[in-house]
């Protein structure tokens, strides 16, 4: 079981703001879709530190982002 | 090191790992990427083994997107958490002895200045603030007074965070930490005036709340080191295992301690600005350019 971000596309799309992914300390872990103006999440790479969800909900207050639990191979 | 170095020979694409024909088609050699860019092209830093919301994994996640020429690059860190990142990335990494990176540094500077003469060649040294201004401290001075050409980076998490939680010299006074626990009885050494003092042309402090602003530091602080002399960053990047700062408020305390005593400082003598303003007029410039075609 590993606790990851996942981002909910349809409402990140609204906003093309890209804050999340300029503060995320992984690399290529949180990406960004120009041509869905959407933040995505690359499960694998994802620490589960919640730091998107900080910048998403708490300062932006946008709540695009929530953390999840996924199992190995989903 | 160098573009030719880095391309996959013709037809052997199929038989390279997935991860580096990436970085080759889409990553960020022989091109200059806008940091805003960040999350839409291939990084030069891989999967790496620093702990979840560490923000030091985050300076070296923006500091290499932020390389003016990541192909003709070395860094070189040594003991301490950075070298956890700066070890997985694309670029050349030189994994100096406790203390003596800037020593290391000075030496390779100079034996790639003789090496490549009409060609430009970038040394950064990254290290812990135990690194560069405790055990280091005497290698890292020294190469300041020589007036070495090269950038030093220090990413300050105020402890000696892969030991079990030492105080080091840039601790705060009174902080209690897991092996200090009648609390510092020292103030934090100032390091962005002992580098001024000690002959760097280009001294900065910045809290990575802003990765604009980071990258701009970095850049600078790279291309004036070019012409120059030594350059030095300061940067704050919290440890918050030691610091016990839950890992959703990593950005939070690095905005707290932006207003309180990390705020942004910028100092550079009058041949640097002049040197730098003329660089980066020109490039606007060119992107208005551009823009227009």
């Amino acid at each position: 079981m590993y606790f990851v971000a996942e981002v909910n596309e349809k409402e990140c799309a609204k906003y093309n703001c890209k804050q999340c992914v300029l503060f995320c300390p992984e690399p290529n872990c949180l990406n960004y879709k120009e041509s869905d103006h959407t933040a995505w999440v690359w499960y694998d790479r994802c620490k589960g530190c919640e730091i998107c969800v900080y910048v998403c909900s708490d300062l932006l207050k946008r709540h695009c982002i929530e953390m999840v639990m996924v199992k190995t191979g989903d | 090191m160098g573009l030719e170095y880095v391309k996959i020979s013709p037809g052997f694409e199929k038989y390279m790992p997935r991860d580096y024909v990436d970085l080759v088609t889409f990553g960020q050699f022989g091109k200059q990427v806008d940091v805003m860019q960040l999350g839409q092209f291939k990084e030069l830093v891989e999967e790496h083994p620093m702990c979840a919301g560490c923000y030091m994994a985050y300076f070296i996640r923006v500091f290499y997107a932020a390389l003016p020429n990541p192909e003709d690059t070395i860094v070189l860190g040594t003991a301490g958490c950075a070298r956890l990142a700066l070890s997985q990335a694309a670029v050349p990494f030189i994994y100096g002895n406790y203390g003596d990176t800037n020593a290391v540094a000075s030496g390779l500077k100079r034996a790639l200045s003789i090496r490549f003469p009409d060609k430009v060649k970038d040394v950064v040294v990254i290290a812990g603030d135990g690194g560069l201004m405790d055990i280091g401290f005497g290698m890292t001075m020294h190469s300041w007074f020589r007036r070495e050409k090269f950038t030093t980076i220090m990413v300050d998490n105020e402890v000696y965070g892969n030991t079990g939680g030492q105080e080091s010299g840039m601790s705060p006074k009174g902080i209690q930490l897991k092996m200090a626990p009648k609390g510092k009885q020292f103030d934090k050494i100032n390091a962005v005036e002992l580098a001024q003092t000690a002959g760097c042309v280009y001294v900065a402090r910045i809290s990575p709340t802003n990765p604009k602003r980071i990258a701009k530091v970095i850049r600078r602080a790279i291309l004036a080191a070019r012409e120059f002399g030594p350059t030095f960053i300061h940067a704050y990047t919290s440890c918050n295992i030691e610091y016990s700062i839950p890992t959703r408020e990593v950005l939070a305390d690095a905005r707290a301690r932006e207003k309180k005593d990390f705020k942004f400082y910028e100092w550079m003598t009058d041949e640097v600005k002049e040197y730098l303003e003329e660089i980066e007029r020109k490039e606007k410039e060119k992107a208005k350019q551009e823009v227009q075609k």
